[in-house]
């Protein structure tokens, strides 16, 4: 398989993700976008693997790898925040006699709440790892101009 | 680390394309190398010097003074 035609199959999986997931939205089906997902994905892995032509040689290998560790790195700080939080609302135990009888924590954190936070983590992984890869890439002269 | 590959590939007039596709990775790859932006490992090291049909030490040139960590 040439490489442009792994790109097209891999724009056409993203359609039908992107299709899918609005469907799931309207028919309150979380299910279905998720293993759809985990399909597409499986599906660009196996599509990949097809590919002839060179797509990763070592060098871009090694900017993946340093931008997921780094992505990672800054991620799972950030997220164990948040987790630290959420799992508070859920050990809370009031035994310290601070709040009068029958008074309630205000709940932060609410299942919607959390389905928003963790939109916005996902995103911020996102911008991460393309900020760590455009600054790797430059380091390992991706852009360099060439005088040929 | 230093390298003679734009000398060798002027030698052998071939273009970073060439030499890419003959080793089998990507033309930025070279121009990377060749601009001293990135470290090849020792396999893509020794392909390239056996390509040349030299000794890897007359390809890349070992600087001391410059301090170097594996894989950049």
């Amino acid at each position: 398989m040439k490489k442009n035609t792994f790109y097209l199959i891999f724009g056409c999986i993203a359609l039908a993700l992107l299709f899918l997931f609005w469907y799931s939205v309207e028919l309150h089906t979380p299910l279905l976008i998720e293993i759809a997902f985990i399909l597409g994905i499986v599906l660009v892995f196996l599509a990949k693997r097809k590919v002839t032509d060179v797509i990763d040689d070592e060098r871009d290998v090694k900017i993946t790898e340093q931008a997921t560790i780094r992505t990672m790195q800054v991620f799972w700080v950030v997220f164990c925040a948040f987790s630290i939080g959420a799992v508070m609302q859920i050990l809370y135990v009031p035994t310290f006699p601070r709040q009068p009888m029958g008074t309630h924590p205000p709940d932060l954190l609410g299942p919607r709440m959390i389905g928003y936070i963790q939109l916005g983590l996902l995103c911020l992984m996102v911008f991460l790892y393309v900020g760590f890869r455009i600054y790797y890439a430059k380091k390992y002269g991706e852009f360099e101009i060439d005088e040929e | 680390m230093k390298n003679k590959i734009k000398i060798l590939r002027a030698m052998h007039n071939l273009t970073q394309e060439h030499l890419a596709q003959a080793i089998g990775v990507n033309r930025q790859t070279i121009l990377a190398i060749e601009k001293e932006k990135y470290i090849p490992s020792l396999d893509l090291a020794f392909k390239i010097s056996r390509y040349f049909g030299v000794n890897i030490e007359e390809v890349f040139i070992f600087d001391e003074k410059t301090p170097t960590v594996m894989g950049t």
